[in-house]
């Protein structure tokens, strides 16, 4: 099931699937680790304000509009 | 000739605490050449050679995504190194590997010196050091950079390498992308000979704006330009995905394959502590909450901390004005001469110096947030709040070092991505109050509201930043209309920092507070003093003598407001020149100590004046360094006289609700 970021639940581990925001971003967020097909957990998503993610070992803040930006796979 | 060694790593892995340890103090802070980025360089002594150390920027990659990695990547490129250090963090030893292999795609002389494995050793991660240096053909050391050890260790191996230069191995991405990169690097050497072939290959493919930049003009760009091209279309077209994900994808992938070799892992997914204290730093309702009482205990502290020590130095000014008086009056000096040492120099310096312990504190807790890691979870719930006023978390940051100094704080802002988020950001810093106001706030709190000083500076700064947000709201609505910025941002773990780099740090930044004490605030008192005295013949700082004629011209502006005695006005005025000064004014022109400074001020002020006074100092026109930062920073003298004129005009209106608000109320 594909569905954006933005709406993945506390707790759950998904897949990239798609990340559709300009270059510039995709560059940092690979850096940081997230890119298509990596695998990343949802630490923490109230609904509003940013999320956060567990990329590779580190925690990292995203903001909603760019969650909404990333497809993930469950 | 000198050896050069850079010092690269992830941001938040140790990185500032092994540069200090390596260097002591044998340091130099200054700015990337044309960029406003700081630049660390240092000398390390092995064993009686020289070595220069510069502090590369912490960045995450070497793609051309900020100033920093630009900066980092072109120190390697054009200064030639001898050795690159790169610093990592054990417990994320994956993502720090992403820099590494970038550096080795670079062609440098890399050491590996890899941080916090005790650390990583409790949450379970086993790193084999043998394997990984064999696997990645780069000499690795193991280190704890806050307890230097196995300093001596790297220092050998650091010593070894720069003896005997070794490029790494490349490595290979994988068939498909290793054969279209060496394609490229052949056509590369045909038509622009490159230093580095390889990696301008694989930066060419990229789409690198900065290395399309730099060599577009060469004869025989446009050339391989279009072979390039089809490679990279080639690339797109067997992988279905873009490139920057192609080739971030088998950086990853090499890694992986790494990683699965050399660390193992026993999971221990137990709650941590630091995970405890996120729940609550990052929560939805306790995380404000929880970031205001930080806040509040910082100034707390601050003052009543720094209170026992504030004496001390107080007791040491009165002794030593005592004792220039008596000595300089023994040596049958000149009446005036008196006058200039014990009321100018040691009265008006000293009234700003005795401020020195509260002014430290304060940097010490900003450093702790700042060390520990706690800024980042700031900066996370302040997002919905800053989202209101077009910013995001991110730009909260600045704000709080704004509570220290202005100009290092707005300096900051150059890791907000976009111009337009640096521009709001910078116009409301000035309201976050400074440092160099807390003397006058404690000054005039503890004569005028004795009892509730804390809570009194505490509200002051609070109203700081209420300013700020209802400026960046106004500012966003009318100046800045459009969409906000992407915010992605890493929290780091949580850290106990060593007393050492806190104290370290703290010194860093407070020492200026102290070289403005013995030179402009020095000058500027000096002036005053003669300002004072002339015409000649006239009552010292009377309302006769020039100062007090500059003051009542002004006065009437500031009647309104509570304190239109002249002796304010000019403490006003050359406040500009540095906050502090207003101070240092009130010393020059009262000729007391501290101690009389507030008796003689309670005579000027009532509580609600001074109160009104307090509001006026918080906000009106920054100081002339931070006008200068401003310029620098926004590129444009337009917003600089836009801040000039705002503040002034804010500063006006909120101490008159103030004033005649309180007046209406009852309050005297």
């Amino acid at each position: 099931m594909k569905i954006p970021l933005s709406e993945v639940k506390k707790g759950e581990t998904v897949k990239v699937n798609c990340v559709s925001c300009g270059f510039g971003l995709i560059k940092r967020l690979s850096s940081l680790g997230l890119y298509n097909g990596s695998d990343i957990k949802v630490i923490k998503n109230d609904s509003r304000g940013p999320l956060i993610l567990k990329v590779l070992n580190s925690k990292i803040a995203i903001g909603r509009g760019q969650a909404r930006k990333i497809i993930v796979e469950k | 000739m000198k050896k050069k060694i850079a010092l690269a790593g992830n941001p938040n892995v140790g990185k500032s605490t092994l540069f200090n340890t390596l260097t002591g103090t044998r340091q130099h802070v200054g700015n990337w050449p044309g960029k406003t980025v700081e630049k660390k360089s240092g000398r390390i002594d092995y064993k009686g050679k020289k070595i220069d150390l510069v502090d590369l920027p912490g960045t995450y990659s070497l793609t051309a995504y900020s100033e920093e990695e630009i900066i980092a990547r072109n120190y390697i490129v054009e200064n030639e190194p001898d050795l690159v250090v790169q610093i990592l963090d054990a417990t994320n030893l994956e993502r720090n590997l992403y820099l590494t292999t970038q550096l080795i795609e670079l062609g440098c002389n890399v050491i590996l010196a890899v941080n916090f494995v005790k650390e990583a050793k409790k949450k379970g991660i086993i790193i084999d050091k043998k394997k990984l240096s064999e696997l990645l053909d780069v000499p690795v050391v193991m280190i704890e950079a806050n307890e230097m050890e196995n300093i001596v260790d790297l220092m050998h191996m650091v010593n070894k390498r720069l003896k005997n230069k070794k490029i790494p191995r490349k490595i290979s991405y994988g068939k498909e992308i290793d054969e279209h990169v060496c394609d490229v690097r052949e056509k590369i050497c045909e038509y622009i000979p490159a230093e580095n072939p390889d990696w301008t290959a694989i930066k060419l493919l990229e789409n690198d704006d900065e290395v399309i930049r730099q060599n577009k003009n060469r004869k025989g760009f446009m050339e391989l330009w279009d072979f390039v091209s089809k490679q990279r279309m080639h690339l797109e077209k067997v992988f279905g995905e873009d490139i920057i994900t192609i080739i971030a994808k088998a950086r990853y992938g090499f890694i992986e394959g790494l990683t699965n070799e050399v660390i193992s892992k026993q999971e221990k997914e137990a709650k941590t502590l630091s995970e405890k204290i996120d729940y609550l730093a990052t929560h939805k309702y306790f995380g404000i909450p929880l970031f205001l009482l930080f806040m509040f205990i910082t100034f707390y502290v601050s003052f009543f901390l720094a209170a026992p020590l504030t004496d001390g130095f107080e007791f040491i000014v009165g002794f030593l004005q005592e004792q220039a008086s008596f000595l300089l009056n023994s040596l049958n000096a000149s009446s005036w001469i008196v006058s200039l040492v014990s009321e100018a120099v040691i009265g008006g310096v000293g009234s700003v110096l005795v401020f020195v312990p509260n002014i430290f504190v304060l940097f010490f807790f900003i450093s702790f947030m700042e060390d520990s890691g706690y800024m980042a979870r700031a900066a996370y719930v302040m997002d919905r709040l800053m989202h209101k006023i077009g910013l995001h978390g991110k730009s909260f940051i600045p704000m709080i070092l704004g509570f220290g100094c202005n100009v290092p704080a707005i300096m900051a802002t150059r890791s907000l991505d976009s111009k337009k988020d640096r521009i709001l950001t910078i116009l409301i810093n000035p309201f976050m109050s400074c440092s160099a106001r807390l003397p006058v706030y404690v000054l005039f709190a503890g004569a005028f509201f004795p009892k509730s000083q804390a809570v009194v500076i505490f509200l002051i700064y609070l109203l700081g930043i209420a300013v700020a947000v209802i400026s960046g709201f106004v500012f966003h609505k009318i100046l800045f209309k459009g969409i906000s910025t992407p915010l992605v941002m890493e929290l780091p773990p949580y850290r106990m920092p060593t007393l050492t780099g806190l104290l370290i740090h703290m010194w860093e930044r407070g020492k200026s507070f102290i070289r403005k004490a013995g030179t402009i605030i020095f000058l500027i008192v000096v002036v005053i003093w003669f300002l004072a005295n002339i015409p000649y013949g006239v009552e010292y700082a009377s309302r006769q003598s020039l100062i007090g004629w500059i003051g009542d011209m002004i006065s009437p502006v500031f009647e309104p407001l509570g304190f239109g005695n002249w002796q304010s006005s000019v403490a006003l005025i050359f406040g500009v020149v540095a906050k502090e000064v207003v101070i240092g004014t009130f010393g020059t022109v009262f000729d007391v100590g501290e101690q009389g400074l507030s008796a003689v001020l309670q005579n000027m002020f009532t509580p609600l004046s001074a109160a009104a006074f307090m509001v006026f100092v918080l906000l009106y026109i920054p100081c002339i360094s931070t006008i200068a930062t401003i310029k620098k920073e926004t590129g444009s003298w337009r917003w600089t006289f836009f801040v000039l004129g705002y503040t002034t005009i804010v500063a006006w209106l909120f101490s008159f609700i103030v004033y005649q608000g309180g007046l209406l109320l009852g309050f005297v």
